[in-house]
Protein backbone atom coordinates (compact mmCIF):
# COMPACT_ATOMS: atom_id res chain seq x y z
CA UNK A 1 0.00 0.00 0.00
CA UNK A 2 1.17 3.41 -0.92
CA UNK A 3 0.15 4.68 2.51
CA UNK A 4 2.07 2.01 4.29
CA UNK A 5 5.17 2.62 2.21
CA UNK A 6 5.02 6.36 2.39
CA UNK A 7 4.45 5.88 6.10
CA UNK A 8 8.22 5.64 6.27
CA UNK A 9 8.25 9.36 5.61
CA UNK A 10 5.40 11.13 7.29
CA UNK A 11 5.80 14.03 4.89
CA UNK A 12 5.01 11.85 1.87
CA UNK A 13 2.06 10.35 3.67
CA UNK A 14 0.78 13.78 4.56
CA UNK A 15 1.12 14.97 0.96
CA UNK A 16 -0.73 11.93 -0.39
CA UNK A 17 -3.57 12.35 2.13
CA UNK A 18 -3.81 16.07 1.40
CA UNK A 19 -4.12 15.39 -2.32
CA UNK A 20 -6.91 12.84 -1.76
CA UNK A 21 -8.85 15.20 0.49
CA UNK A 22 -8.32 18.08 -1.95
CA UNK A 23 -9.50 16.02 -4.91
CA UNK A 24 -12.76 15.06 -3.24
CA UNK A 25 -13.22 18.57 -1.84
CA UNK A 26 -12.93 20.00 -5.36
CA UNK A 27 -15.41 17.41 -6.66
CA UNK A 28 -18.02 17.97 -3.97
CA UNK A 29 -17.60 21.64 -3.02
CA UNK A 30 -19.75 23.08 -5.83
CA UNK A 31 -22.54 20.54 -5.37
CA UNK A 32 -22.69 21.00 -1.59
CA UNK A 33 -22.41 24.76 -1.95
CA UNK A 34 -25.37 25.09 -4.30
CA UNK A 35 -27.57 22.99 -2.01
CA UNK A 36 -26.59 25.10 1.02
CA UNK A 37 -27.17 28.34 -0.89
CA UNK A 38 -30.75 27.35 -1.72
CA UNK A 39 -31.63 27.65 2.00
CA UNK A 40 -30.18 31.15 2.50
CA UNK A 41 -32.72 33.67 3.74
CA UNK A 42 -31.39 36.70 1.86
CA UNK A 43 -31.40 37.08 -1.87
CA UNK A 44 -27.80 38.19 -2.35
CA UNK A 45 -25.41 35.33 -1.79
CA UNK A 46 -23.06 36.35 1.03
CA UNK A 47 -21.51 34.72 4.06
CA UNK A 48 -22.40 34.05 6.74
CA UNK A 49 -26.13 33.98 5.90
CA UNK A 50 -28.37 35.96 8.28
CA UNK A 51 -30.91 33.16 8.39
CA UNK A 52 -32.33 30.15 6.62
CA UNK A 53 -35.48 29.82 4.57
CA UNK A 54 -37.39 27.55 2.24
CA UNK A 55 -39.11 30.37 0.39
CA UNK A 56 -36.84 30.16 -2.68
CA UNK A 57 -38.28 26.78 -3.59
CA UNK A 58 -41.75 28.34 -3.85
CA UNK A 59 -40.22 31.27 -5.72
CA UNK A 60 -38.49 28.93 -8.19
CA UNK A 61 -41.76 27.17 -8.94
CA UNK A 62 -43.47 30.51 -9.55
CA UNK A 63 -40.95 31.35 -12.28
CA UNK A 64 -42.40 30.09 -15.58
CA UNK A 65 -38.99 29.60 -17.23
CA UNK A 66 -37.93 27.10 -14.57
CA UNK A 67 -41.24 25.30 -14.24
CA UNK A 68 -41.59 24.99 -18.00
CA UNK A 69 -37.91 24.06 -18.32
CA UNK A 70 -38.38 21.30 -15.79
CA UNK A 71 -41.43 19.97 -17.65
CA UNK A 72 -39.71 20.16 -21.04
CA UNK A 73 -36.56 18.44 -19.80
CA UNK A 74 -38.59 15.74 -18.10
CA UNK A 75 -40.71 15.11 -21.19
CA UNK A 76 -37.75 15.09 -23.56
CA UNK A 77 -35.68 12.81 -21.31
CA UNK A 78 -38.57 10.38 -20.88
CA UNK A 79 -39.32 10.18 -24.62
CA UNK A 80 -35.66 9.95 -25.64
CA UNK A 81 -35.17 7.12 -23.15
CA UNK A 82 -38.35 5.34 -24.29
CA UNK A 83 -37.17 5.45 -27.92
CA UNK A 84 -33.42 5.10 -27.54
CA UNK A 85 -33.22 2.27 -25.02
CA UNK A 86 -35.29 -0.29 -27.02
CA UNK A 87 -33.40 0.59 -30.22
CA UNK A 88 -30.06 0.40 -28.47
CA UNK A 89 -31.00 -2.87 -26.77
CA UNK A 90 -32.01 -4.45 -30.08
CA UNK A 91 -28.74 -3.33 -31.62
CA UNK A 92 -26.74 -4.63 -28.64
CA UNK A 93 -28.46 -8.01 -28.91
CA UNK A 94 -27.58 -8.26 -32.59
CA UNK A 95 -24.00 -7.20 -31.96
CA UNK A 96 -23.37 -9.77 -29.23
CA UNK A 97 -25.53 -12.66 -30.51
CA UNK A 98 -25.53 -12.12 -34.25
CA UNK A 99 -23.29 -14.08 -36.57
CA UNK A 100 -22.54 -11.60 -39.28
CA UNK A 101 -19.40 -9.71 -40.24
CA UNK A 102 -18.49 -6.22 -39.14
CA UNK A 103 -20.06 -6.40 -35.69
CA UNK A 104 -17.09 -4.68 -34.09
CA UNK A 105 -17.28 -1.83 -36.57
CA UNK A 106 -21.03 -1.53 -36.00
CA UNK A 107 -20.52 -1.28 -32.28
CA UNK A 108 -17.94 1.51 -32.73
CA UNK A 109 -20.32 3.25 -35.11
CA UNK A 110 -23.16 3.19 -32.56
CA UNK A 111 -20.82 4.46 -29.84
CA UNK A 112 -19.66 7.35 -32.04
CA UNK A 113 -22.19 9.88 -30.66
CA UNK A 114 -20.34 9.68 -27.33
CA UNK A 115 -17.08 10.67 -29.00
CA UNK A 116 -18.46 13.69 -30.84
CA UNK A 117 -18.41 16.86 -28.70
CA UNK A 118 -21.91 18.03 -27.76
CA UNK A 119 -21.40 21.52 -29.14
CA UNK A 120 -20.26 20.09 -32.47
CA UNK A 121 -23.13 17.60 -32.78
CA UNK A 122 -25.53 20.35 -31.71
CA UNK A 123 -24.19 22.75 -34.36
CA UNK A 124 -24.58 20.12 -37.07
CA UNK A 125 -28.13 19.31 -36.00
CA UNK A 126 -28.98 23.00 -35.79
CA UNK A 127 -28.01 23.61 -39.43
CA UNK A 128 -29.65 20.34 -40.48
CA UNK A 129 -32.90 21.30 -38.73
CA UNK A 130 -33.00 24.84 -40.15
CA UNK A 131 -32.36 23.62 -43.71
CA UNK A 132 -34.92 20.82 -43.30
CA UNK A 133 -37.45 23.35 -42.02
CA UNK A 134 -37.10 25.34 -45.26
CA UNK A 135 -37.49 22.17 -47.27
CA UNK A 136 -40.40 20.67 -45.36
CA UNK A 137 -42.04 23.95 -44.40
CA UNK A 138 -42.57 22.95 -40.78
CA UNK A 139 -40.91 23.66 -37.43
CA UNK A 140 -38.25 21.23 -36.21
CA UNK A 141 -35.97 23.45 -34.17
CA UNK A 142 -37.49 24.37 -30.80
CA UNK A 143 -39.99 21.50 -30.97
CA UNK A 144 -40.20 18.55 -28.60
CA UNK A 145 -39.68 16.19 -31.55
CA UNK A 146 -36.49 17.97 -32.56
CA UNK A 147 -35.09 17.83 -29.04
CA UNK A 148 -36.12 14.20 -28.54
CA UNK A 149 -34.45 13.19 -31.82
CA UNK A 150 -31.22 14.84 -30.68
CA UNK A 151 -31.35 13.20 -27.25
CA UNK A 152 -31.97 9.74 -28.74
CA UNK A 153 -28.37 10.20 -29.92
CA UNK A 154 -27.35 10.16 -26.25
CA UNK A 155 -29.53 7.17 -25.32
CA UNK A 156 -28.38 4.85 -28.12
CA UNK A 157 -24.63 4.77 -27.36
CA UNK A 158 -25.13 4.51 -23.60
CA UNK A 159 -27.58 1.63 -24.09
CA UNK A 160 -25.33 -0.17 -26.56
CA UNK A 161 -22.36 0.19 -24.23
CA UNK A 162 -24.17 -0.99 -21.08
CA UNK A 163 -26.33 -3.75 -22.62
CA UNK A 164 -23.43 -5.18 -24.64
CA UNK A 165 -21.42 -5.32 -21.41
CA UNK A 166 -24.23 -7.09 -19.59
CA UNK A 167 -24.80 -9.58 -22.44
CA UNK A 168 -21.16 -10.49 -22.83
CA UNK A 169 -20.99 -11.89 -19.33
CA UNK A 170 -24.00 -14.16 -19.81
CA UNK A 171 -23.90 -17.93 -19.73
CA UNK A 172 -25.92 -19.30 -22.61
CA UNK A 173 -26.58 -22.67 -20.96
CA UNK A 174 -29.98 -21.63 -19.57
CA UNK A 175 -31.17 -20.50 -23.01
CA UNK A 176 -29.96 -23.71 -24.64
CA UNK A 177 -31.66 -25.77 -21.95
CA UNK A 178 -34.95 -23.95 -22.46
CA UNK A 179 -34.74 -24.44 -26.22
CA UNK A 180 -33.91 -28.12 -25.77
CA UNK A 181 -36.97 -28.52 -23.58
CA UNK A 182 -39.13 -27.23 -26.40
CA UNK A 183 -39.49 -23.50 -25.72
CA UNK A 184 -39.98 -21.43 -28.86
CA UNK A 185 -37.27 -18.84 -29.66
CA UNK A 186 -39.64 -16.09 -28.59
CA UNK A 187 -40.37 -17.78 -25.26
CA UNK A 188 -36.64 -18.30 -24.69
CA UNK A 189 -36.08 -14.60 -25.33
CA UNK A 190 -38.97 -13.44 -23.16
CA UNK A 191 -38.47 -15.83 -20.25
CA UNK A 192 -34.69 -16.24 -20.19
CA UNK A 193 -32.69 -13.72 -22.23
CA UNK A 194 -34.66 -10.59 -21.39
CA UNK A 195 -34.62 -11.16 -17.61
CA UNK A 196 -30.87 -11.78 -17.79
CA UNK A 197 -30.40 -8.49 -19.65
CA UNK A 198 -32.44 -6.62 -17.08
CA UNK A 199 -29.55 -5.07 -15.16
CA UNK A 200 -28.00 -3.70 -18.35
CA UNK A 201 -31.29 -2.28 -19.54
CA UNK A 202 -32.11 -0.66 -16.20
CA UNK A 203 -28.68 0.97 -16.05
CA UNK A 204 -29.04 2.07 -19.68
CA UNK A 205 -32.41 3.67 -18.95
CA UNK A 206 -31.01 5.57 -15.99
CA UNK A 207 -27.95 6.83 -17.85
CA UNK A 208 -30.03 7.78 -20.89
CA UNK A 209 -32.54 9.68 -18.79
CA UNK A 210 -29.93 11.55 -16.75
CA UNK A 211 -27.69 12.31 -19.74
CA UNK A 212 -30.67 13.78 -21.53
CA UNK A 213 -32.02 15.62 -18.49
CA UNK A 214 -28.77 17.41 -17.67
CA UNK A 215 -27.64 17.95 -21.25
CA UNK A 216 -26.65 21.45 -22.22
CA UNK A 217 -24.10 21.28 -25.03
CA UNK A 218 -26.17 19.32 -27.53
CA UNK A 219 -29.45 21.09 -26.78
CA UNK A 220 -28.57 24.75 -26.52
CA UNK A 221 -28.78 25.51 -30.23
CA UNK A 222 -31.94 23.42 -30.62
CA UNK A 223 -34.13 25.19 -28.06
CA UNK A 224 -36.34 28.19 -28.74
CA UNK A 225 -39.11 30.28 -27.26
CA UNK A 226 -41.48 28.05 -25.29
CA UNK A 227 -39.25 25.00 -25.66
CA UNK A 228 -36.31 25.54 -23.36
CA UNK A 229 -34.77 22.69 -21.38
CA UNK A 230 -33.93 23.17 -17.72
CA UNK A 231 -30.11 23.35 -18.10
CA UNK A 232 -30.46 26.02 -20.82
CA UNK A 233 -32.93 27.98 -18.65
CA UNK A 234 -30.47 27.82 -15.74
CA UNK A 235 -27.56 28.89 -17.93
CA UNK A 236 -29.50 31.89 -19.27
CA UNK A 237 -30.42 32.94 -15.73
CA UNK A 238 -26.86 32.47 -14.45
CA UNK A 239 -25.40 34.77 -17.06
CA UNK A 240 -26.96 37.61 -15.04
CA UNK A 241 -26.91 36.46 -11.44
CA UNK A 242 -26.49 33.62 -8.96
CA UNK A 243 -29.16 33.65 -6.26
CA UNK A 244 -30.94 31.20 -3.93
CA UNK A 245 -33.83 30.78 -6.41
CA UNK A 246 -31.46 29.34 -9.00
CA UNK A 247 -29.81 27.31 -6.25
CA UNK A 248 -33.23 25.86 -5.36
CA UNK A 249 -33.80 24.80 -8.97
CA UNK A 250 -30.34 23.25 -9.10
CA UNK A 251 -31.03 21.43 -5.84
CA UNK A 252 -34.21 19.97 -7.34
CA UNK A 253 -32.11 18.62 -10.22
CA UNK A 254 -29.46 17.25 -7.84
CA UNK A 255 -32.17 15.51 -5.79
CA UNK A 256 -33.76 14.00 -8.88
CA UNK A 257 -30.43 12.61 -10.10
CA UNK A 258 -29.67 11.32 -6.61
CA UNK A 259 -33.01 9.52 -6.31
CA UNK A 260 -32.59 7.96 -9.76
CA UNK A 261 -29.13 6.69 -8.84
CA UNK A 262 -30.31 5.21 -5.53
CA UNK A 263 -33.30 3.52 -7.17
CA UNK A 264 -31.14 2.16 -10.00
CA UNK A 265 -28.53 0.93 -7.56
CA UNK A 266 -31.16 -1.34 -6.00
CA UNK A 267 -31.46 -3.17 -9.33
CA UNK A 268 -27.89 -2.93 -10.59
CA UNK A 269 -24.68 -2.40 -8.68
CA UNK A 270 -23.75 0.92 -10.25
CA UNK A 271 -20.18 0.59 -9.05
CA UNK A 272 -19.88 -2.51 -11.22
CA UNK A 273 -21.46 -0.89 -14.25
CA UNK A 274 -19.08 2.04 -14.64
CA UNK B 1 -30.64 -10.93 -36.20
CA UNK B 2 -28.64 -8.43 -38.19
CA UNK B 3 -31.83 -6.50 -38.91
CA UNK B 4 -32.05 -5.49 -35.26
CA UNK B 5 -29.16 -3.04 -35.64
CA UNK B 6 -30.75 -1.26 -38.58
CA UNK B 7 -33.05 1.22 -36.78
CA UNK B 8 -30.33 2.41 -34.39
CA UNK B 9 -27.82 2.70 -37.22
CA UNK B 10 -30.23 4.65 -39.39
CA UNK B 11 -30.83 7.11 -36.56
CA UNK B 12 -27.11 7.65 -35.95
CA UNK B 13 -26.61 8.00 -39.68
CA UNK B 14 -29.41 10.56 -40.06
CA UNK B 15 -28.82 12.55 -36.88
CA UNK B 16 -25.06 12.45 -36.54
CA UNK B 17 -23.20 11.42 -39.68
CA UNK B 18 -25.50 13.34 -42.04
CA UNK B 19 -25.28 16.59 -40.06
CA UNK B 20 -21.49 16.21 -39.76
CA UNK B 21 -21.14 15.87 -43.54
CA UNK B 22 -23.48 18.84 -43.99
CA UNK B 23 -21.38 20.80 -41.51
CA UNK B 24 -18.16 20.04 -43.37
CA UNK B 25 -19.75 21.15 -46.65
CA UNK B 26 -21.02 24.37 -45.08
CA UNK B 27 -17.58 25.09 -43.63
CA UNK B 28 -16.34 25.43 -47.22
CA UNK B 29 -18.93 28.11 -48.01
CA UNK B 30 -18.34 31.81 -47.50
CA UNK B 31 -19.97 34.38 -45.32
CA UNK B 32 -21.27 37.74 -46.46
CA UNK B 33 -22.83 40.16 -43.96
CA UNK B 34 -25.72 40.88 -46.34
CA UNK B 35 -26.49 37.46 -47.83
CA UNK B 36 -25.21 35.49 -44.81
CA UNK B 37 -24.12 32.32 -46.63
CA UNK B 38 -22.63 32.25 -50.12
CA UNK B 39 -22.08 28.92 -51.85
CA UNK B 40 -18.39 28.29 -52.44
CA UNK B 41 -15.79 25.57 -52.24
CA UNK B 42 -12.84 27.13 -50.50
CA UNK B 43 -10.72 26.48 -47.41
CA UNK B 44 -10.85 30.19 -46.52
CA UNK B 45 -12.56 29.68 -43.15
CA UNK B 46 -9.92 27.21 -42.03
CA UNK B 47 -7.14 29.52 -43.19
CA UNK B 48 -8.76 32.39 -41.36
CA UNK B 49 -9.08 30.34 -38.17
CA UNK B 50 -5.40 29.45 -38.36
CA UNK B 51 -4.06 32.91 -39.24
CA UNK B 52 -6.44 35.54 -37.85
CA UNK B 53 -5.09 36.64 -34.42
CA UNK B 54 -8.62 36.59 -32.93
CA UNK B 55 -9.18 32.91 -33.70
CA UNK B 56 -5.53 32.00 -33.15
CA UNK B 57 -5.77 33.32 -29.64
CA UNK B 58 -8.96 31.33 -28.94
CA UNK B 59 -7.41 28.11 -30.25
CA UNK B 60 -4.16 28.60 -28.35
CA UNK B 61 -5.97 29.51 -25.13
CA UNK B 62 -8.17 26.42 -25.44
CA UNK B 63 -5.19 24.13 -26.05
CA UNK B 64 -3.20 25.73 -23.22
CA UNK B 65 -6.03 25.49 -20.69
CA UNK B 66 -6.83 21.92 -21.73
CA UNK B 67 -3.18 20.89 -21.34
CA UNK B 68 -2.76 22.59 -17.97
CA UNK B 69 -6.02 21.19 -16.62
CA UNK B 70 -5.14 17.67 -17.78
CA UNK B 71 -1.79 17.83 -16.03
CA UNK B 72 -3.20 19.23 -12.78
CA UNK B 73 -6.06 16.71 -12.87
CA UNK B 74 -3.62 13.84 -13.29
CA UNK B 75 -1.58 14.94 -10.27
CA UNK B 76 -4.66 15.53 -8.14
CA UNK B 77 -6.44 12.34 -9.23
CA UNK B 78 -3.63 9.84 -8.83
CA UNK B 79 -3.57 9.50 -5.03
CA UNK B 80 -7.37 9.38 -4.90
CA UNK B 81 -7.45 6.76 -7.66
CA UNK B 82 -4.85 4.69 -5.84
CA UNK B 83 -6.83 4.95 -2.62
CA UNK B 84 -10.01 3.89 -4.43
CA UNK B 85 -8.34 1.17 -6.50
CA UNK B 86 -6.78 -0.47 -3.45
CA UNK B 87 -9.80 -0.04 -1.21
CA UNK B 88 -11.21 -3.29 0.13
CA UNK B 89 -13.84 -2.09 2.55
CA UNK B 90 -17.55 -2.46 1.97
CA UNK B 91 -17.70 1.29 1.45
CA UNK B 92 -15.91 0.97 -1.85
CA UNK B 93 -19.03 0.84 -4.02
CA UNK B 94 -20.38 3.82 -2.12
CA UNK B 95 -17.22 5.82 -2.87
CA UNK B 96 -17.46 4.86 -6.56
CA UNK B 97 -21.07 6.03 -6.70
CA UNK B 98 -20.19 9.22 -4.84
CA UNK B 99 -17.42 9.88 -7.38
CA UNK B 100 -19.86 9.27 -10.22
CA UNK B 101 -22.67 11.35 -8.76
CA UNK B 102 -21.29 14.88 -9.44
CA UNK B 103 -20.64 13.77 -13.04
CA UNK B 104 -24.32 13.11 -13.54
CA UNK B 105 -25.46 16.32 -11.89
CA UNK B 106 -24.40 18.37 -14.88
CA UNK B 107 -21.92 21.16 -15.55
CA UNK B 108 -24.38 24.04 -15.23
CA UNK B 109 -25.25 23.11 -11.64
CA UNK B 110 -21.62 22.69 -10.68
CA UNK B 111 -20.61 25.98 -12.27
CA UNK B 112 -23.41 27.63 -10.29
CA UNK B 113 -21.89 26.15 -7.12
CA UNK B 114 -18.50 27.66 -7.97
CA UNK B 115 -20.17 31.01 -8.65
CA UNK B 116 -21.56 30.99 -5.09
CA UNK B 117 -18.13 30.01 -3.74
CA UNK B 118 -16.15 32.54 -5.76
CA UNK B 119 -18.46 35.58 -5.45
CA UNK B 120 -17.12 38.76 -3.79
CA UNK B 121 -18.96 37.86 -0.58
CA UNK B 122 -18.76 34.13 -1.30
CA UNK B 123 -17.44 31.48 1.03
CA UNK B 124 -13.87 31.55 -0.27
CA UNK B 125 -13.47 35.30 0.22
CA UNK B 126 -15.24 35.26 3.60
CA UNK B 127 -12.97 32.54 4.93
CA UNK B 128 -9.82 34.17 3.56
CA UNK B 129 -10.77 37.53 5.11
CA UNK B 130 -11.68 35.97 8.49
CA UNK B 131 -8.34 34.18 8.55
CA UNK B 132 -6.62 37.42 7.70
CA UNK B 133 -5.02 35.97 4.55
CA UNK B 134 -6.32 38.86 2.46
CA UNK B 135 -7.54 42.30 3.51
CA UNK B 136 -9.88 42.92 0.57
CA UNK B 137 -12.01 40.35 -1.27
CA UNK B 138 -10.19 38.67 -4.17
CA UNK B 139 -11.65 38.91 -7.63
CA UNK B 140 -11.89 35.23 -8.48
CA UNK B 141 -14.95 35.21 -10.72
CA UNK B 142 -14.38 35.84 -14.40
CA UNK B 143 -10.71 34.92 -14.28
CA UNK B 144 -8.80 32.12 -15.95
CA UNK B 145 -8.11 30.73 -12.46
CA UNK B 146 -11.83 30.27 -11.83
CA UNK B 147 -12.30 28.50 -15.16
CA UNK B 148 -9.36 26.17 -14.51
CA UNK B 149 -10.66 25.18 -11.07
CA UNK B 150 -14.15 24.69 -12.51
CA UNK B 151 -12.88 22.49 -15.33
CA UNK B 152 -10.71 20.38 -13.01
CA UNK B 153 -13.76 19.73 -10.82
CA UNK B 154 -15.69 18.57 -13.87
CA UNK B 155 -13.06 16.16 -15.19
CA UNK B 156 -11.58 14.82 -11.93
CA UNK B 157 -14.17 12.01 -11.52
CA UNK B 158 -13.43 10.71 -15.04
CA UNK B 159 -9.71 10.59 -14.28
CA UNK B 160 -10.17 8.99 -10.86
CA UNK B 161 -12.50 6.27 -12.18
CA UNK B 162 -10.28 5.51 -15.20
CA UNK B 163 -7.06 5.36 -13.17
CA UNK B 164 -8.51 3.37 -10.29
CA UNK B 165 -9.77 0.66 -12.65
CA UNK B 166 -6.20 0.18 -13.94
CA UNK B 167 -4.55 0.43 -10.53
CA UNK B 168 -6.97 -2.20 -9.23
CA UNK B 169 -5.65 -4.65 -11.80
CA UNK B 170 -2.00 -4.22 -10.75
CA UNK B 171 -1.16 -7.17 -8.48
CA UNK B 172 -0.40 -5.96 -5.01
CA UNK B 173 2.32 -8.57 -4.63
CA UNK B 174 4.51 -6.50 -6.92
CA UNK B 175 4.41 -3.63 -4.44
CA UNK B 176 5.09 -5.92 -1.50
CA UNK B 177 7.95 -7.57 -3.35
CA UNK B 178 9.55 -4.24 -4.15
CA UNK B 179 9.12 -3.09 -0.56
CA UNK B 180 10.55 -6.34 0.77
CA UNK B 181 13.60 -5.83 -1.37
CA UNK B 182 14.09 -2.50 0.33
CA UNK B 183 12.45 0.01 -1.99
CA UNK B 184 11.09 3.10 -0.27
CA UNK B 185 7.50 4.21 -0.71
CA UNK B 186 8.50 6.83 -3.26
CA UNK B 187 10.61 4.30 -5.14
CA UNK B 188 7.75 1.79 -5.26
CA UNK B 189 5.57 4.53 -6.68
CA UNK B 190 8.03 5.66 -9.37
CA UNK B 191 9.38 2.25 -10.35
CA UNK B 192 6.35 -0.04 -9.94
CA UNK B 193 2.97 1.67 -9.62
CA UNK B 194 3.40 4.52 -12.08
CA UNK B 195 4.89 2.47 -14.96
CA UNK B 196 2.21 -0.19 -14.59
CA UNK B 197 -0.57 2.40 -14.56
CA UNK B 198 0.73 3.76 -17.88
CA UNK B 199 -2.29 2.69 -19.95
CA UNK B 200 -4.65 4.21 -17.38
CA UNK B 201 -2.70 7.45 -17.29
CA UNK B 202 -2.77 7.62 -21.09
CA UNK B 203 -6.45 6.72 -21.45
CA UNK B 204 -7.51 9.06 -18.64
CA UNK B 205 -5.40 11.95 -19.92
CA UNK B 206 -6.75 11.65 -23.46
CA UNK B 207 -10.33 11.49 -22.24
CA UNK B 208 -9.83 14.45 -19.91
CA UNK B 209 -7.94 16.53 -22.48
CA UNK B 210 -10.77 16.08 -24.97
CA UNK B 211 -13.37 17.00 -22.36
CA UNK B 212 -11.37 20.12 -21.42
CA UNK B 213 -11.11 21.19 -25.06
CA UNK B 214 -14.89 21.03 -25.37
CA UNK B 215 -15.76 22.90 -22.17
CA UNK B 216 -18.76 25.14 -22.60
CA UNK B 217 -20.79 25.91 -19.45
CA UNK B 218 -17.78 26.24 -17.16
CA UNK B 219 -16.02 28.64 -19.54
CA UNK B 220 -19.10 30.81 -20.10
CA UNK B 221 -20.24 31.00 -16.47
CA UNK B 222 -16.91 31.22 -14.63
CA UNK B 223 -14.94 33.01 -17.35
CA UNK B 224 -17.54 35.61 -18.18
CA UNK B 225 -18.54 37.00 -21.54
CA UNK B 226 -15.06 38.08 -22.61
CA UNK B 227 -13.37 34.78 -21.82
CA UNK B 228 -13.10 32.74 -25.01
CA UNK B 229 -12.62 29.06 -25.60
CA UNK B 230 -13.44 27.01 -28.69
CA UNK B 231 -16.90 25.70 -27.76
CA UNK B 232 -18.31 29.12 -26.76
CA UNK B 233 -16.73 30.59 -29.93
CA UNK B 234 -18.58 28.01 -32.06
CA UNK B 235 -21.86 28.82 -30.32
CA UNK B 236 -21.30 32.58 -30.81
CA UNK B 237 -20.75 32.16 -34.54
CA UNK B 238 -24.19 30.62 -34.90
CA UNK B 239 -26.17 32.69 -32.42
CA UNK B 240 -24.56 36.13 -32.42
CA UNK B 241 -22.72 36.27 -35.73
CA UNK B 242 -25.14 34.16 -37.77
CA UNK B 243 -21.97 33.09 -39.56
CA UNK B 244 -22.62 29.45 -40.39
CA UNK B 245 -19.50 28.82 -42.51
CA UNK B 246 -17.10 30.06 -39.82
CA UNK B 247 -19.06 28.31 -37.05
CA UNK B 248 -18.99 25.09 -39.05
CA UNK B 249 -15.26 25.40 -39.69
CA UNK B 250 -14.48 25.97 -35.99
CA UNK B 251 -16.78 23.11 -34.99
CA UNK B 252 -15.12 20.84 -37.53
CA UNK B 253 -11.67 21.71 -36.17
CA UNK B 254 -12.88 20.85 -32.67
CA UNK B 255 -14.26 17.57 -33.99
CA UNK B 256 -11.03 16.75 -35.82
CA UNK B 257 -8.87 17.29 -32.71
CA UNK B 258 -11.28 15.30 -30.55
CA UNK B 259 -11.45 12.42 -33.01
CA UNK B 260 -7.70 12.36 -33.58
CA UNK B 261 -7.03 12.03 -29.84
CA UNK B 262 -9.82 9.51 -29.27
CA UNK B 263 -8.81 7.27 -32.15
CA UNK B 264 -5.11 7.56 -31.30
CA UNK B 265 -5.91 6.67 -27.71
CA UNK B 266 -8.00 3.63 -28.50
CA UNK B 267 -5.62 2.30 -31.15
CA UNK B 268 -2.37 2.92 -29.30
CA UNK B 269 -3.37 1.91 -25.79
CA UNK B 270 -6.56 -0.12 -25.60
CA UNK B 271 -5.26 -2.65 -28.13
CA UNK B 272 -1.92 -3.11 -26.53
CA UNK B 273 -3.02 -3.38 -22.93
CA UNK B 274 -6.68 -4.34 -23.15
CA UNK B 275 -7.46 -2.22 -20.14
CA UNK B 276 -8.37 1.33 -21.17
Amino acid sequence: MLFRFTGQSSLGQFAVRTLIVTAYAVIFAPVVMIVVTSFFAQEIVSFPPPGLSLKWYANALSKPEFLRGLMTSFQVALLATAIGVPLGTAAALAIVRGEFRGRGALSSFLLAPLAVPGVVAGSGLYMFYVLAEDLLDRDIKATTEGLVAAHVLLAIPWTVRLVVASLQGLDRAAEEAAANLGASPFTVFRRITLPMMRSGIVAAAMFSFIQSFENLDLSMLLVGPGRITLPVAMLNYLEFRIDPTLAAVATVQITLVGILMVVTDRFVKLSRVV
Amino acid sequence: MALLVVPACLLVLALLIGPMILMFRISLNQFSPTQLMVQALSPDNYIKAATDPYYQQIILATLGIALLCTLLTLILAFPAAYWLGRMESRWKSLVVIATLFPLLVGNVVRSAGWMALFARDGLVNTVLMKLGVVSAPLEIMYTTKAVIIGIIAVVLPYMILTLSAVIESIPRDLEYAAANLGASGARVFWRVILPLSGPGVAAGSILVFVLCMNTYATAVLLGGPRFKMMAPAVYDQFVRGNNWPMGAALAFMLLAVTMAFTVFGSVAFARRYRTG
